[in-house]
């Protein structure tokens, strides 16, 4: 059986909602569009990408489930919230899929995606034959927070800064460690710059406080990298940035 | 100073018979030292057997190994360390041995001797403690297998000096090891930021988030790793991974996020260790996975 392409919007500002689009684009889906209100009514498939604020994400659901067809089937990012929290959001609940999406979203060979309690069988599959048809492997899994890879990279990140605030070593250092050590594809910093520090912190601290462990606490430093605006390689700033700051400061206040 | 022209390796089990090969073939003479004479002879036969393998490979010349072969020593009597520039010790991950080592060690070498110890799990700082100039000592970690993996972490102790740090680089990058540097920290680097990957993938299959299988396929094909976190289980060796995440966990004074997880500890309880008990998270006594 052929799937037709469907009429697909993207709502979220962010690299990942970029990346989708680039993506879709690329996969000539010719009716994508990217934050369009006005294209939301005709979407069959809506992408919603926010990962970082509450209310911002609340504000996106309010605005697809007002401007929207009440039957479009919605994907939405939950690194932060579950499927199933995002889903009471809406008038329609059984229609949303929860799925993870970092920065690079749309280079990844395979997208995770998972149900809340409520999403309903037609809508699940809508949501799987599109990601196919963008040329993405799927993996279903159940719905918690950050799912699978966000999650562990999150945590193994989280180390690694941890490592890096206590100054265990350099972060090129920690970097070369992770890559020629265990033969990590990335150093854990600078995937960290690569996939977002602001949505690494999104992924902890969602864990943080759905499952309440101290095992998920974001690192001080991160906190403050997100604060600061540092998030990495979108805004051209990151750990390494950081890390310079640092050692400039600690010079120039030894000549104060 | 003067750079290290002659090495002495302690200890002749896989770490040290590994370390030893890696020196000799990069042109040092090396003396390996053992108390148990047998196992001594077994590592050196290994070593040798290795560098003909790299000939028939055409990895090295028949020329370079038989030169690596002349500069390998062995011994049991560690009083002939004398005159060697540096002391790599790879004896049992147990104090009291390392200990005794450095005590006579701190004896029969000069002072100009460095000393180094391939720890993984110990402080730094206490071996230090065993010699009377403790600022000559520092953590010179290899990876598993010696000769292959390139990165070495050298791990600087409370009173360890920066001169010690900068031969060490130095000899590392002699050898054609890839150096980084570390506090003496708990799992330093590699053991410890490698920790999550192995201990949340089994919190989110034990929650049933996801499969075994699942996980390995998303981590390879979402984030580009390697292997999966349970297939490399299986390849480390559940209780040896098991055994670092103790070691880490009770090093940070149990710091919830080092907290080993209940399956793996029962996978090693029902002796399903991974490939080398032919069946860990998957199974290979039948079919080749």
């Amino acid at each position: 059986m052929i799937m037709p392409q469907l009429n697909i919007s993207i709502i979220g500002r962010n690299q990942a909602a970029e990346s989708i689009f680039t993506l879709l684009k690329h996969n000539y889906f010719e009716s994508a569009s990217l934050n369009n209100d006005s294209q939301l009514a005709h979407a069959e498939l809506i992408i919603e990408t926010e990962n970082l604020e509450r209310h911002e994400k609340i504000n996106n659901l309010k605005r697809i489930d007002g401007l929207g067809s009440q039957g479009a089937t919605i994907l939405s990012s939950t690194l932060q919230w579950t499927a199933t929290e995002v889903a009471s959001w809406l008038t329609h609940p059984e229609r949303l899929v929860g799925f993870g999406a970092f920065a690079d979203v749309g280079q990844s060979q395979l997208i995770e995606i998972a149900p809340g309690l409520q999403t309903e069988p037609q809508h699940l599959q809508l949501a799987k034959d599109q990601l196919k048809l963008m040329g993405k492997e799927i993996e279903m899994v159940e719905d918690e927070a950050g799912l699978v890879y966000p999650r562990i990279l999150s945590l193994i990140i989280n180390e690694a800064i941890f490592a890096l605030a206590e100054g265990t070593a350099s972060a090129e250092d920690i970097d070369n460690a992770m890559k020629k050590g265990t033969n990590y594809p990335d150093g854990p910093l600078e995937w960290a710059e690569k996939v977002g520090i602001d949505n690494v912190y999104a992924v902890l601290n969602g864990l943080y406080r759905q499952l309440g462990e101290e095992r998920y606490r974001p690192a001080s430093l991160l906190r403050k990298l997100v604060y600061a605006g540092w998030t990495g390689r979108a805004s051209g700033k990151g750990l390494y940035y950081y890390e310079q700051q640092r050692l400039n400061h600690s010079s120039n206040y030894q000549n104060v | 100073m003067e750079g290290v022209n002659k090495v002495a390796v302690i200890g002749s089990g896989t770490m040290g018979a590994g370390i030893a090969q890696v020196a000799i073939q990069n042109g040092y003479s090396s003396i390996l030292y053992d108390i148990d004479q047998q196992q001594l002879a077994k590592a050196k036969a290994q070593v040798f057997k290795r560098l003909e393998r790299l000939v028939e490979k055409g990895r090295i010349l028949d020329e370079e190994s038989i030169q690596a072969k002349e500069k390998l020593m062995v011994t049991t009597d560690l009083k002939s360390l004398e005159k060697v520039d540096l002391v790599i010790e790879a004896a049992p991950e147990k104090l009291d041995i390392k200990k005794s080592i450095f005590h006579q060690l701190n004896d029969i070498c000069s002072p100009e001797t460095l000393f180094a110890t391939n720890t993984s799990s110990l402080s730094i700082t206490e071996i230090a403690g065993y010699i009377q100039d403790p600022s000559r000592l520092a953590g010179f970690h290899f990876f598993n297998p010696a000769p292959l993996m390139p990165l070495v972490e050298i791990v600087q102790g409370i009173s360890t000096n920066q001169d010690t740090i900068n031969r060490l680089k130095d000899f590392a990058e002699k050898i054609h090891k890839y150096p980084v540097v570390c506090q003496d920290t708990p799992g330093f680097i590699v053991n410890r930021v490698a920790r999550p990957f192995y201990n949340e993938a089994l919190r989110i299959m034990n929650d049933q988030v996801a499969s075994v299988e699942q996980i390995d396929r998303i981590m390879k094909k979402a984030g580009g790793f390697k292997m999966g976190p349970f297939e490399l289980q299986d390849l480390i060796g559940i209780d040896i991974n098991l055994a670092t995440t103790r070691t880490v966990y009770s090093s940070f004074y149990g710091e919830n996020r080092f907290r080993p997880h209940y399956y793996q500890e029962r996978m090693v309880q029902a002796g399903r260790l991974g490939r080398k008990t032919e069946g860990g998270f998957y199974d290979y006594a039948s079919a080749e996975h």
